[in-house]
């Protein structure tokens, strides 16, 4: 008789909140296989557990269409709203109003951000609402099979029908110049770059876009398509890697890169580590982030990284001037004006 | 010759941006110092400057706060309008004009008081002449009539608040227009003021005001606002009262106040801080409405309190945005796409509106879905007469939300969407307190608010929904009943008419008709209201829009033998409601539904 192996008892890896990884996770995607946002999901996951954040402290907000519809299937612990067509920023600033005290994360995509809702994210930009505002980009309406967003490039062919001829919005170009106080694009196969700007942008107060191209496998995969996995693969420029350290005790050591790095520390005291890899691009620089822009675009290339950040800025909450309590906590007797301050108030008319 | 004390008009044309506002309403509040029951129209245009203005006074001993049929006495000072508002004249009418204007007095059948206003404000100060010209015919006025010079400052320091050189200049100006008629005219005409002692004390303000007011006493968390003419002031006062009323010593509030890109953002803003578990608000008028609506279909699905003022004007369209109406009543009721149905609350008076304002919250919350005020131009931006606003009797109602994990343990199987209490209001948790994540959603959803194309769980979902809101017909503001013993007709009606229904009533009873009053102050109607019905013989639905939209929603609702009684009145010319107009239309009506 041989005897039957016992095997050694798996060891849960416990983040610095003594969190398993699988707090984090959510339902099964309904998405293509191969999809790019599944990909960025698991990396959405990742990087809240290895940030430590409570999983109920997280609010996941969404808009409509396929990147809108993963909220189900990351962080299950968090409450969110898949809200309607574009217009997620505004139910976001209106729920941050009332509780700052919340992790915003906002999933959104080209259709929703480049299109119907363009006003609500450049309104958002411009109030600096604390949140993060994740964009997966494929240039493609993907849930209602295969049209052209605004972000599609020219050239760009469809499965049938015509290439498109209308110029894109860059989106990260358009944050820059609105003052948005982080932002960054990032593609959906770079999983440690695009991990340690999530991190970083999770640690950010005020408004974090980081727009990564995420190619749709379906609609959008096609050469001529400048958004297809290959082209980026291909014609992908870093500008950094970022690494990312958090300010509480960290989870593992951190890799320090090699060469050249610049390290910005964040409001909540953690700090983003920059490696610059073809050139010192300083990120508080928008004019040097709108060049890299401009330079990469007429090279038919993607600029990737942390390409401008300002940490000085006040978010919306500062400007609210409200008590320092969240206001959903603040008890009804003080939301409510007294009986003699009623008082006092009629008798002033009648005066 | 014998005199008419209190009971006359008097139309003031002027035109807009050059002040004549402010000197219009120091005649109201004198008039209303002295104890006269006065009412005061402000008929103006989509515009800051040059277009003509009319402003309505009505005196009435008998609280007639409507316009009126006719006017008695007609102020001229803009040239535009002097031809037109001329030829409308009754003989016998008292014509006030600026003989400066360069137009003609071409009536010989009325009582014509020229004054030279511009020369006369010229001489006080060249510079701001067009102002002190508005100053100067209520000066005339105060002569004429025989108003008190006491009530005047009073009314000059009310308004001018203790802004001491304004207030000096315009007693200069009152003082000139009173000289000038005693030294050059004589008092022809029989209309004269006298005073009154009022039972209770009483006080002005505009329907916008006393809503922003009932909104702070809600405890309004949050306020997001685009701009719309007449629903502004709403928003306006809240943020004006923000100091006074909830700001703490170190200058920090408990209202975010967010004034948005548009009306959209302003409607998901609401629904955010609903969904955080905040009292959010928005106010806007009918267009405002309309591009909100796909938000207040995803807040009435996924069940997120939010509370929505609308100040109707007229439309549709951009319409006659300074005209009132009574015509967004189907749009709020059955607002989105699909199946939807919303409580909508409905005030008629200032105390209402202050009423509602917070009631509103409390709805919304107890039953997590969109509750709408819905007042209207004139309601809200015209100044009513108050006897001053009531304390809430009851604390804030938050709804059935769990905010403790014992509670939340407690329940055997807890969802979202489950109704527990078989009332079709389910609990919520809130978002960060770590109990029930859910991902709300517009999409069909289970009881766990997963998201679900199921046949049973739509068909589920979609009657309780109507199962929640018919649950609130009787908890929410009952309609105000004036019946009339064994009386044939009655009258249904909403909102502002309420100001205009005595007038009507008195007129209708003067051709011997008594008709018993039955005001809806809040949809879905009370059952009282088809009781109502039942115990006359024919109802008239009388609103101020072209298609009787509240009718609609009687004749969809009501069973099929009180459909029948149902008649509908209905006119809407962007006027206030005249009394004579409606009186003879609901006499045309009854004539009609004999035959």
């Amino acid at each position: 008789m041989s005897e039957v192996p016992t095997r050694p008892a798996k060891v849960i890896k416990l983040n610095m909140i003594n969190e398993p990884k699988d707090s984090y996770t959510g339902g099964p995607s309904s998405l293509c296989p191969g999809c790019g946002h599944d990909q960025i999901s698991n990396v959405i996951i990742a990087a809240a557990w290895e940030n430590g954040i409570e999983p109920h402290r997280i609010a996941k907000m969404s808009g409509i269409g396929c990147s809108s519809k993963t909220p189900a299937y990351y962080l299950g612990q968090s409450h969110g709203f898949n809200t309607v067509h574009g217009r997620m920023p505004s139910v976001t600033t209106g729920a941050y109003a009332v509780n700052k005290d919340l992790l915003y994360l906002g999933v959104s995509g080209d259709g929703d951000s480049a299109s119907i809702g363009i006003g609500q994210l450049i309104h958002a930009i411009r109030r600096n609402v604390d949140m993060v505002y994740i964009l997966e980009n494929n240039g493609v309406y993907g849930l209602t099979k295969g049209q052209y967003s605004a972000t599609a490039d020219i050239g760009s062919k469809k499965k049938k029908g015509t290439p498109n001829q209308t110029q894109p919005i860059d989106l990260c170009a358009l944050a820059i110049n609105l003052g948005c106080s982080f932002v960054a694009r990032s593609f959906s196969g770079s999983k440690k770059q695009l991990n340690s700007l999530i991190k970083a942008a999770m640690s950010h107060k005020g408004f974090a876009l980081i727009d990564i191209i995420s190619p749709c496998v379906t609609f959008n995969n096609n050469d001529e398509s400048l958004k297809s996995y290959g082209y980026v693969k291909d014609n992908n420029v870093t500008l950094h890697i970022a690494d990312y350290i958090p300010n509480r005790e960290p989870m593992k050591e951190v890799e320090v890169p090699e060469g050249h790095f610049r390290d910005i520390t964040l409001h909540d005291g953690s700090v983003i580590r920059l490696e610059t890899i073809s050139e010192e691009h300083d990120p508080t620089n928008a004019v040097a982030a709108l060049s890299a822009l401009h330079a990469a675009d007429t090279e038919s290339k993607h600029v990737t990284g942390l390409l401008y950040f300002d940490g000085s800025k006040p978010s919306l909450i500062e400007d609210l001037d409200l008590v320092e309590t969240a206001l959903i906590d603040v008890p009804d007797s003080e939301l409510r004006p007294s009986r003699e301050i009623l008082d006092k108030l009629n008798a002033a008319f009648l005066s | 010759m014998a005199t008419i004390a209190n009971d006359f008009t008097i139309n003031i044309a002027t035109a807009n941006g050059t002040g004549s506002q402010s000197a219009n309403l120091i005649l109201l509040q004198s008039l209303f110092e002295m104890g006269i029951p006065v009412s005061g129209k402000n008929m103006f245009p989509s515009n800051i400057s040059g277009l003509p203005t009319w402003y309505i006074v009505r005196l009435s001993d008998l609280g007639y706060q409507a316009p009126g049929d006719r006017t008695h006495i007609q102020v001229l000072v803009n040239p535009a309008t002097w031809d037109e508002d001329l030829e409308s004249l009754e003989t016998g009418s008292v014509v006030i004009w600026n003989s400066d204007a360069k137009k003609e007095m071409n009536r010989e059948d009325v009582i014509s008081y020229p004054v030279p206003m511009s020369s006369l404000a010229r001489k006080i100060n060249p510079k701001i002449a067009k102002l002190v010209t508005n100053i100067i015919y209520v000066g005339i006025l105060a002569e004429i009539l025989g108003i008190d010079q006491s009530a005047l400052e009073s009314a000059l320091s009310k308004q001018f608040k203790g802004k001491e050189k304004a207030i000096g200049l315009n007693l200069t100006a009152l003082g000139l227009g009173r000289d000038y008629f005693k030294e050059n005219l004589s008092k022809e005409d029989p209309y004269v003021v006298e005073e009154r002692q009022q039972d209770t004390a009483k006080f002005f303000i505009d329907g916008n005001e006393a809503t922003a007011l009932g909104c702070h006493f809600g405890g309004v968390q949050m306020l997001a606002w685009y701009p719309i003419t007449p629903s502004s002031g709403i928003a306006e006062a809240i943020i004006e009262y923000v100091p006074q009323l909830r700001t703490n010593d170190e200058g920090e509030s408990t209202c975010a106040i967010i004034q948005a890109e548009d009306e959209l953002a302003a409607a998901g803003m609401v629904i955010g801080a609903g969904w955080a578990g905040g009292r959010g608000m928005t106010a806007t008028s009918g267009p405002g409405i309309s591009l909100m609506q796909e938000f207040i279909g995803l807040a009435y699905f996924a069940e997120v309190p939010s509370v929505f003022w609308d100040v109707n004007r007229v439309g549709p369209s951009t319409g006659l945005p300074t005209r009132t109406q009574q015509s967004d009543i189907t749009m709020l009721y059955e607002g989105s796409h699909g199946d939807t149905q919303h409580i909508v609350l409905i005030p008629g008076t200032v105390e209402e509106c202050f009423e509602f304002g917070w009631r509103a919250m409390d709805y919304s919350e107890r039953f997590q879905t969109p509750v709408f005020g819905l007042s209207d131009l004139d309601l809200g931006m015209n100044r009513w007469a108050c006897e001053g606003f009531t304390y809430p009797e009851q604390d804030m109602d938050r709804g059935k939300v769990v905010r403790d994990r014992e509670v939340f343990e407690a329940f055997e199987d807890f969802g979202r969407y489950l109704d527990v209490d078989g009332d079709g209001i389910p609990y919520r948790t809130l978002p960060g307190s770590g109990m029930d994540p859910v991902l709300y959603r517009g999409t069909g959803h289970n009881t766990k608010g997963v998201y679900s194309e199921k046949p049973k769980d739509y068909v589920d979902l979609m009657a309780r929904l109507k199962m929640k809101i018919n649950g609130a017909r009787e908890l929410l503001p009952a309609p105000l009943l004036r019946e009339e013993i064994e009386c044939e007709v009655g009258i249904i009606y909403i909102g502002s008419m309420e100001n205009t229904i005595q007038e009507i009533d008195d007129m209708l009873e003067a051709t011997g008709l008594k008709v018993s009053q039955c005001r809806i102050r809040a949809l879905p109607i009370s059952n009282q209201v088809g009781e109502f019905i039942r115990r006359h013989e024919t109802i008239i639905v009388l609103e101020i829009n072209r298609d009787g939209q509240l009718w609609g929603i009687l004749r969809k609702e009501l069973p099929n033998d009180l459909v029948t009684k149902v008649h509908s009145v209905a006119y809407s010319d962007g006027q206030p409601p005249r009394a004579r107009v409606y009186s003879d239309l609901i006499m045309a009506k009854l004539e009609e539904v004999k035959q």
